[in-house]
């Protein structure tokens, strides 16, 4: 039990990235009118920038 | 502005540390003990304003550029109300109306994602170690200046905060540790909210209604309730650890935390009675050597 729940906590950032940071970068851009590099789609580079931003808080403790 | 008390005497010079005592109290006893009104309706207006916004912008009668700036105030204004009903100002246990302290406590400490069980105990904690460096559970809101008060509070809202252990062992030492499950149920709650808004369209307004006003008020909150009246934070004697202010945003601006001495020396007194009371004990507070700023 003690150490699910830390593995939730351990992962809450992950969680919080693709829950929330994912959708907000994606519609977030589409509101903007800015289009993703490369030829990706927004969601694509939605998904790549929110994962990055989530592992390094995962793996510092820190978002900032 | 001194208020000419009916309590005390002209000269406190010759008065003992007992005499002073009995008259702070009976100062403190004078603005306590009335129904706060105004922290109920605070707290459930507040809460009805906040919630009104989601349809109101749902709906386009509400601009989402409008709305953010009253989400954000609605947030700032959270914390005071629970904080009343964690002392049990409204009502104490065995009181008539002490579902309604309850109530208010957990219909608002919600919307900043905690459980009020949670603030009530950690807050309580903080009274009885303020500014104790291994204890006080706002210890880390302590910095040498407002720009380094602002990035600690930003700080101790990351993943491993200090902060978080922090809380977590307060409500150990309270022997609550079911609470810890209880505040991740919350974190959890509050993300799957955010995500199931934002997969459905609506990340726009879950960042502008939510997300972002917590995030700028626990920031205002950390600094206005935890830093600038405890500043320095490093004494810890009961009339040393917290100090009275001169706000730059006025009393209001504040919410009241120019006072906040009054709150640590007497926890029983409404927060909006707390400018009188500091009036009225200001003699006292000055003969006990306590730092009153410019206030």
């Amino acid at each position: 039990m003690e150490r699910g729940l830390k593995a939730i906590v351990w992962f809450l950032p992950l969680i919080f990235a693709f829950a929330f940071l994912v959708p907000v970068i994606d519609q977030g851009m589409q509101a903007l009118g800015l289009s993703a590099p490369f030829g990706l789609s927004t969601l694509t580079l939605a998904l790549i920038l929110a994962g990055a931003w989530g592992l390094f808080a995962q793996v510092t403790g820190r978002w900032v | 502005m001194n208020a000419h008390s009916t309590i005390l005497p002209v000269d406190l010079s010759q008065l003992s540390n007992a005499e002073l005592k009995k008259l702070e109290l009976k100062i403190a006893r004078k603005y306590s003990g009335m129904f706060p009104w105004e922290a109920v309706v605070w707290a459930f207006g507040n809460l009805a304003v906040w919630l009104s916004l989601w349809p109101l912008v749902f709906m386009d009668i509400l601009p989402l550029w409008a709305a953010f700036p009253i989400a954000t105030v609605n947030m700032m204004l959270v914390y005071l109300p629970t904080h009343e009903a964690q002392h049990d100002i409204i009502a104490r246990p065995g009181q008539k109306l002490r579902w309604l302290n309850e109530l208010v406590g957990h219909a608002t400490s919600w919307m900043i994602i905690f459980p009020f069980e949670v603030l009530r105990i950690t807050h309580l904690d903080h009274h009885r170690h303020t500014n104790d460096p291994e204890m006080d559970v706002d210890i880390t809101a302590k910095a040498p200046g407002p720009w380094s008060a602002i990035w600690n509070a930003i700080q101790g809202r990351q993943p491993a905060a200090k902060r978080n252990h922090d809380y977590a062992a307060a409500l150990m030492r309270a022997g609550r540790p079911e609470l810890l499950l209880l505040t991740l149920a919350y974190k959890l709650g509050f993300i799957a909210i955010l995500g199931t808004l934002a997969w459905n369209g609506c990340a726009m307004e879950a960042l502008f209604l939510w997300w972002l006003p917590y995030q700028i008020a626990i920031t205002y909150i950390v600094f206005f309730l935890s830093w600038a009246p405890h500043h320095p934070g490093i004494e810890q004697s009961r009339y040393r650890n917290t100090r009275a202010w001169k706000s730059k945003v006025g009393n209001w601006g504040s919410m009241w935390m120019q006072f906040h001495i009054v709150h640590h020396l007497h926890p029983f007194i409404p927060l909006t009675r707390t400018p009188a009371a500091y009036w009225e004990v200001k003699p006292i507070l000055e003969a006990r050597g306590c730092d009153l700023g410019e206030l």
